[in-house]
């Protein structure tokens, strides 16, 4: 007979245990490469970390400059700060818990073992906590950081910010949470879920498009303002007085100045709050739980003809055949059948869809944001529109990493269908690349063609614009395809884990290290066409533009080549996770 | 025909397939048996070049599969141990997937497919995506993968794990008449009674190293054992000393 009396705490130390002894476990069967790679990149991410550091010290030494209204901005910014995150970990603990939650290959498990389902809740919100946030965390502490050595706080300000930092970033997981669980419970029928998971995309789009387009940095350009007093009013007023963001910026506020009464006020209103929220949370779980996990079990119905007609796939396939040379299939028509293999996974992941929104959001508010800069001369924006290839790269560097990255590592468990079929591991990077250069060449030729054309940039900027990001995209395409073959992770159980490992990591890395090179070979011609255009006689060297081309030559070549060969040695190699 | 030819594969300090050499003729169906971690599955993945031998190779119908991996895998069928299929795909498309792979013309895939659903009955399931099919399902439409694309070698790792009893009968009946087409079959097993009943040699392997081969009456014969009075399972055990486990089971 098991132990059926277990008490609460027991089982909450045993699912704790398991997890701890799994870390022990990984860590302690690290091999000697293992341990030097994983310490390269806690370097690498510490020197990142170090980077933002400095970065935050400069920006708050200057604010704390400002005379009056110093301390007053400095606040603000760190509620913005503070607002920002909680939104990232809301949205992340959104996207995150619907696997954590109810997909987790433990689940089968703990669910027929003699666990209370609370517990078994309890035991995948922790985990959601900790995936939706550390990366998160990490980024903000920097800041944190910095603040307190501009201001010489001591010790005690950091210890509270740590300790505070737990129930506001559980509060804002607790959020996410709470609206998947709602979800699973109230739509137990998959395509049902599927239509209000995408809605819910569109809303949160939608909304963030509408927060941009209300142009709230109109409040903190003082010029927007009629009065001073109006601008001082606005600095002293809640960013989001119901916010737990703003709870927490007053209790660090409150604690560095000395005023502990609002401090305890408001550390307890944040800690009420999370404990409070959580609670619910889990009384919830008690009572949703069961019926979403039950409904998560169900698989989507597709009703899909199962006859194999002559579709235009068929004939596309057969045309590129042609082209490679093999008209009876070979390598081309595997790499043809592979193409249409993604495209049919990724159309009918639902999460791709949300995720498809998100990034027409983003292109709008982009370009709404290039709309409205503030430039007054031709000269001026034509500059803008060349370190706008910065921005670009950035923000492909960012897709890439949420699409290009993962790409073969979401072959996931079935990688052994084309691991053991006539394809070369060339072949299958190369497909993985095609698939993820076409949108991308689309998106970035949208995102610097319009902002060209909104801005006015001349001739000689457009078309360097231009011709530089389709360089970067190809070039981002590859590192992507390449890194991802480095460090593929086929034993996951959702695409986050993909993103947020240290391949994910090194890829990020090096990508905005190849974007800020690019943009530096191309300084000296862009130096001298600004020469030019200011009515300087022979402005141009055509030595240091030569030096340029050639420069850029090298950083693409060694940007594109290195990972990815590097990626097919490991593929070909590739054993396991 | 298949043809291991010394073949080792280490992971760090554990010795996992130890100096194999084995060849299965054309027509043949050979069993591979041993004990859970004897390295049968790391061998039917150094068989197909899904990971690379430390030493040694095998050449599939002639061709190295280290060094002429494509031609190589072109011949081969592999039904693994687990049947990880792509959830977003239905039935009747992977399987058009796989035919694609493999080169197999289109107008054979569409005359063959749908033959092949049927015949494992999964037919009205052909247009339902994968992550609705059940392990056994899963385990029926990689079979009929294999059958997709004619494979002159073919690797089986527990192939019958999960069949109902009619889907098990029928896959055996499959593979012996692929065999009698000339196909070479390396089939890992843990059910002895298909072992005995459908393959014409078995090889039993633990801690990597091969330490018998032949025919079920030869192996009776090495041993000590009259022909026909000792069932292949008693052999298997007292072979691998298993039979140990009788002093275990006084203390459950």
């Amino acid at each position: 007979m098991p132990n059926s009396s277990r008490t609460s705490e027991g089982i909450a130390a045993l699912l704790l245990r398991r997890k701890f002894l799994s870390l022990q476990n990984r860590v302690l069967s690290m091999t000697l490469y293992e341990w030097g790679r994983n310490t390269a990149f806690l370097l690498m991410g510490f020197w990142m970390l170090a980077g933002l550091f400095y970065g935050f010290l400069r920006v708050l030494r200057y604010l704390s400059g400002v005379e009056l209204i110093g301390g007053l901005l400095i606040w603000k910014l760190t509620a913005m700060s503070l607002l920002t995150t909680f939104s990232m970990v809301v949205l992340s603990s959104l996207i995150i818990s619907l696997t954590t939650l109810f997909y987790s290959s433990d689940l089968r498990y703990l669910m027929r073992a003699p666990v209370p389902l609370r517990w078994v809740f309890w035991d995948k919100s922790l985990e959601t906590v900790f995936f939706s946030s550390w990366m998160i965390a990490l980024a903000i502490f920097p800041y944190f950081l910095a603040l307190g050595r501009v201001y010489h706080y001591g010790w005690g300000f950091y210890a509270v910010f740590l300790l505070l930092m737990v129930p506001f970033l559980v509060l804002a997981a607790v959020l996410g949470m709470g609206f998947t669980l709602t979800l699973m419970y109230c739509f137990p029928s998959s395509r049902t879920r599927d239509v209000v998971w995408v809605l819910s995309s569109l809303s949160v789009g939608v909304l963030y498009m509408l927060l941009r387009f209300s142009e709230p940095e109109r409040l903190i350009r003082p010029d927007a303002l009629q009065l001073v007093s109006e601008y001082l009013q606005y600095l002293q007023a809640p960013t989001a007085p119901y916010a737990p963001s703003w709870w927490l910026s007053q209790a660090l506020a409150g604690y560095a100045g000395g005023r502990m009464s609002l401090f305890w006020t408001q550390a307890a209103l944040l800690t009420g709050a999370a404990a409070a929220a959580y609670g619910a949370l889990l009384w919830l779980a008690g009572r949703m739980y069961a019926r979403g996990y039950s409904g998560a079990q169900e698989g989507r119905r597709a009703y899909r003809s199962a006859s194999v007609p002559p579709t235009m796939e068929y004939r596309l396939t057969r045309l590129l055949c042609r082209w490679g040379g093999d008209p009876d299939g070979g390598e081309s028509g595997a790499a043809a059948a592979l193409f249409w293999k993604d495209r049919k996974c990724f159309f009918r992941d639902v999460k791709h869809w949300s995720q498809i929104l998100l990034v027409g959001a983003l292109i709008g508010v982009y370009l709404f944001s290039i709309h409205r800069l503030p430039l007054d001369t031709p000269d001026l924006k034509s500059l803008v529109c060349f370190l706008n290839i910065g921005i670009a790269g950035f923000v492909l560097s960012s897709l890439g990493l949420r699409f290009t990255f993962p790409s073969i590592s979401l072959e996931g468990r079935s990688f052994w269908v084309v691991r053991g079929a006539p394809l070369g591991i060339e072949t299958l990077m190369l497909e993985k690349f095609v698939f993820s250069l076409a949108p991308m060449l689309v998106l970035s030729t949208v995102l610097v063609a319009v902002s060209n054309h909104l801005l006015g940039a001349d001739r000689f900027i457009s078309w360097l614009t231009l011709i530089t990001i389709w360089l970067t995209t190809w070039t981002l395409a590859g590192m992507g395809v390449g890194f991802g073959a480095i460090f593929p992770r086929f034993h996951v159980e959702n695409i986050h884990q993909i993103e947020s490992s240290a391949g994910g990591f090194v890829y990020m890395a090096c990508a905005l290290a190849y974007v800020g090179a690019t943009v530096a070979a191309e300084a000296w011609p862009v130096q001298m066409h600004f020469q030019e255009r200011l009515g300087r006689l022979h402005a141009w060297d055509w030595r240091y533009a030569g030096l340029s081309v050639a420069l850029l030559a090298v950083i693409n070549l060694v940007a594109f080549v290195v990972p990815w060969v590097l990626g097919r040695r490991c593929l070909q190699r590739y054993e396991g996770d | 025909m298949i043809e291991i030819l010394g073949l080792s594969k280490r992971f760090g300090d554990l010795t996992a397939v130890s100096e194999l050499n084995l060849t299965v003729r054309p027509g043949e169906i050979y069993g591979f048996l041993g004990p859970n971690g004897a390295g049968k599955t790391t061998t039917v993945k150094l068989l197909t070049g899904l990971i690379q031998p430390t030493s040694g190779t095998a050449r599939i119908c002639g061709f190295d599969i280290q060094r002429q991996t494509l031609e190589a895998k072109r011949r081969i069928g592999l039904v693994p141990d687990e049947p990880f299929v792509y959830p977003k795909l239905t039935g009747a498309e992977f399987l058009r997937f796989v035919g694609d792979l493999y080169g197999v013309p289109h107008e054979n895939q569409r005359r063959r497919i749908p033959e092949l659903l049927e015949m494992f009955e999964l037919g009205r399931w052909g247009g339902e995506l994968l992550d609705t099919y059940s392990h056994g399902m899963r385990q029926k439409l990689v079979i009929a993968a294999i059958l997709l694309h004619e494979p002159k070698a073919l690797m089986l790792d527990e192939p019958l794990v999960g069949l109902d009893p009619k889907s098990a009968r029928m896959a055996k009946d499959i593979f012996k008449k692929i065999a009698s087409r000339g196909c070479a079959i390396f089939m890992c097993t843990h059910v002895l009674e298909i072992a005995e009943r459908i393959c014409d040699r078995v090889g039993i392997m633990i801690e990597g190293r091969l330490i018998a081969s032949g025919t079920i009456d030869e192996l009776r014969r090495s041993h000590g054992s009259g022909a026909g009075d000792v069932h292949l399972e008693d052999l298997f055990l007292r072979m691998t000393g298993s039979l140990e486990y009788a002093e275990l089971l006084k203390n459950l």
